[in-house]
């Protein structure tokens, strides 16, 4: 049963959510080492179940809902823990544990026997489309967090009056060029999933790839995110603005997303 | 053990009986030679502070601490015993250990997390170490008052929030621009908190620092003092904008800066944020300045608003503190234990004596007359006490001694000795 490493992962998962809810319920940092720990280890255990799966599957193991979301908690875990090496921010666990734990239990959740994998998810770009885009998903969500705090933050220090907030979320400066950071690491991610998803899409519908509501929604969820670095780098867009955009984004990443249920060729079982 | 904290503090009395008792560095020494000549006193150690006056002992069981200590109070510092006899507080043995942790920690100090009280207790220590007045109690109730503390502070957040303005303004800095390297500082006009500030932030990693004032010979003496620019009050507009923080103490009636100023700075700094500290009264810049995105504005009544937050945000910390003394008092009692020798000493005679009778067992005695076994059984019994005899009488002293908690730890240890 290749899910029980993922259910091990969610286990320990659990922790970072209680480290969360505890955090916020007694507005002091609570068990955040513990929380830290269980959080790498169920990283392990998530990558390991993810290896299983390929090793069955024969391929990355992408071709449905469960899979994908796992891929995707896997790499929202991976960024913390690359932001937490870096920064040292500790305040982002609060956001990003429950999320974690929230999509490996969907995934654990909605894990089937496997069916018979459409011929279309067989195709050579479907991994490379999938788990591209991810990144460029969790890079995303990661701004957007990013951006919360950010405005959180900056609400503090504009009401001149600190509350809670004030004293447990980093700096403004650095939140604000976390969120950067990651979105450049995450758009050449985003824009080689799209690419792929474009170029095979019209290899494999035909000419009427380019009404389908994912590929409107995707292209303008690319749009944005250029738009988040392009913003930056001429207009010196930064601070207020740049979370608010990158909230936006993160906005306009779940809709495109959901598209996956409009779309009459993107769904995972494949037309 | 009879551990005992005799003393006042700014809880409990005025200044004016405080200053009375209060005993200068000078003479604690002798104070503390007077304190253990008396027979009951086995260890001594004095804190005299301008908040406090505590004397914390180790006496002989079964003797009252309050007139001792009141007596030997009014006999040193001459004071008459009912202008302070009121006024003292007395904990023993787990509360003075509590309070002596809660003192050092900072938690009862007058503003909580202040950081040089453990610094008093040290030299409090010290100074008693000197004189031989610590024995193995104190030696290991103050020593881990001095990790207690450290812990509290590294722990828990009392001491970490800003409690004045020049290093509230620092900390501010901080939440804005995380860290100050490389960070320009711009002070316009002169004044103690202003300098204050400034020197702070230069302390904390900010970079370079402009100085414009009124008197341009003014801006050009505390300039030399930074290694600083002075600027021309008049040239003031065309440089404020390099700056990523401004002070602000003139004695201008009207706002210098304005909403419109701000904007300019920002459109040539691409929008890196500023903060402004608007110390003067009248204020000097406008605060309509604040609405801007990336402009942080503070005057002398918001830095007052976040002193008064950090002070609630310490007490909320305390609470945590206080949580982690209650522990730490614990575990040490529980240490402490050791020190009461009896069981110790028990169980070193039990360790030797059953050692002998093993082997008296082994010797296979039963070849020998009756007269004989007993030649032997007495003549090992008399070794193994006069093996003893040296380690009881050096133990029972070990108490007397600063590393006599340690010592008794090793000897348990060697012995492998077990309640």
């Amino acid at each position: 049963m290749s899910s029980l490493w993922l259910w091990v992962a969610l286990g320990l998962y659990s922790l970072g959510l209680a480290h969360a809810l505890l955090t916020v319920g007694l507005r002091q940092p609570a068990w955040f080492r513990t929380a830290l720990a269980a959080i790498g280890v169920g990283f392990l255990f998530h990558f390991v179940s993810l290896v299983e799966q390929g090793l069955t599957a024969g391929h990355l193991p992408v071709t449905n809902i469960a899979e994908a979301t796992s891929l995707f908690a896997f790499l929202i875990t991976l960024g913390f823990l690359l932001v937490y090496w870096f920064y040292r921010v500790t305040s982002l666990s609060v956001f990003a544990f429950p999320i974690v734990f929230v999509m490996t239990l969907a995934a654990a959740l909605s894990e089937r026997p496997r069916p018979e994998v459409a011929p279309i998810l067989r195709a050579n770009w479907v991994p490379i489309h999938v788990s591209f885009s991810l990144v460029g998903y969790a890079a995303l969500i990661l701004a957007c967090l990013a951006g919360v705090m950010y405005l959180m933050q900056e609400r503090e220090l504009k009401r001149r009056q600190p509350r809670a907030f004030y004293y447990r979320l980093p700096p403004l400066d650095t939140v604000d060029r976390l969120g950067a950071r990651v979105l450049a690491i995450g758009f050449p991610f985003i824009t080689i999933g799209i690419l792929t998803g474009v170029v095979g899409a019209a290899g494999a519908w035909g000419p009427d790839w380019v009404r389908d509501p994912k590929v409107t929604l995707s292209l303008s969820l690319w749009l944005i995110y250029m738009l988040l670095i392009l913003a930056r780098v001429s207009a010196g867009w930064r601070g207020h603005k740049a979370a608010l955009l990158a909230i936006f984004g993160m906005v306009m990443a779940l809709v495109s997303w959901s598209a996956n249920y409009l779309s009459t060729h993107h769904t995972f079982l494949g037309h | 053990m009879q551990l005992s904290l005799i003393g006042l503090s700014h809880r409990t009395a005025p200044i004016e009986v405080r200053e009375r008792l209060h005993f200068p560095e000078k003479e604690i020494p002798a104070a503390l030679h007077a304190l253990a000549e008396r027979r009951e006193v086995h260890e001594a150690v004095i804190f005299s502070t301008c908040n406090r006056v505590e004397v914390l002992t180790r006496l002989e069981d079964g003797v009252e601490a309050l007139p001792l200590v009141s007596n030997f109070l009014a006999e040193t510092r001459r004071v008459e015993r009912s202008a302070f006899e009121s006024l003292l507080y007395q904990h023993s043995q787990r509360a003075a250990i509590r309070h002596v942790f809660r003192v050092a920690a900072s938690l009862d100090s007058m503003v909580v997390g202040e950081p040089q009280v453990l610094g008093q207790v040290k030299a409090a220590y010290a100074t008693a170490r000197a004189v031989g007045t610590v024995g193995s109690l104190l030696e290991a109730v103050l020593t881990r008052a001095f990790s207690v503390a450290k812990k509290a502070r590294s722990e828990t957040g009392i001491g970490t929030a800003a409690v004045s303005v020049s290093y509230a303004a620092v900390e501010l800095a901080r939440k804005i621009f995380g860290s100050l390297e490389d960070k320009k500082v711009f002070l316009i006009g002169a004044g103690e908190m202003s300098e204050l500030a400034a020197e702070h932030l230069l302390r904390n990693g900010a970079q370079a620092i402009f100085v414009a004032n009124r008197t341009y010979a003014r801006a050009q003496e505390l300039a030399a003092r930074w290694q600083g620019h002075a600027i021309r009050y008049d040239d003031l507009l065309q440089h404020v904008g390099q700056a990523d923080i401004v002070i602000s103490s003139t004695g201008s009636p009207v706002y210098i800066l304005r909403k419109q100023h701000a904007q300019g700075f920002l459109a040539k700094r691409r929008n890196r944020p500023m903060f402004f500290i608007d110390i003067a009264v009248p204020r000097d810049i406008d605060p309509e300045v604040n609405s801007l995105d990336n402009v942080f504005l503070y005057d002398i009544d918001d830095l007052e608003q976040v002193i008064a937050a950090n002070l609630r945000e310490r007490q909320r910390e305390a609470v945590r503190a206080e949580e982690l003394v209650e522990r730490e008092v614990d575990r040490l009692l529980a240490r402490l234990k050791t020190l009461e020798l009896t069981p110790t000493i028990v169980a070193l005679q039990g360790r030797l004596h059953s050692l002998r009778e093993q082997e008296l067992k082994r010797a296979g005695l039963d070849s020998l007359t009756p007269a004989q076994r007993q030649a032997v059984e007495e003549m090992t019994r008399s070794l193994v006490n006069k093996i003893l005899h040296l380690p009881l009488t050096q133990l029972k002293r070990l108490p007397q001694e600063p590393d006599g908690l340690k010592m008794v730890e090793f000897i348990r240890r060697t012995f492998q000795l077990k309640d």
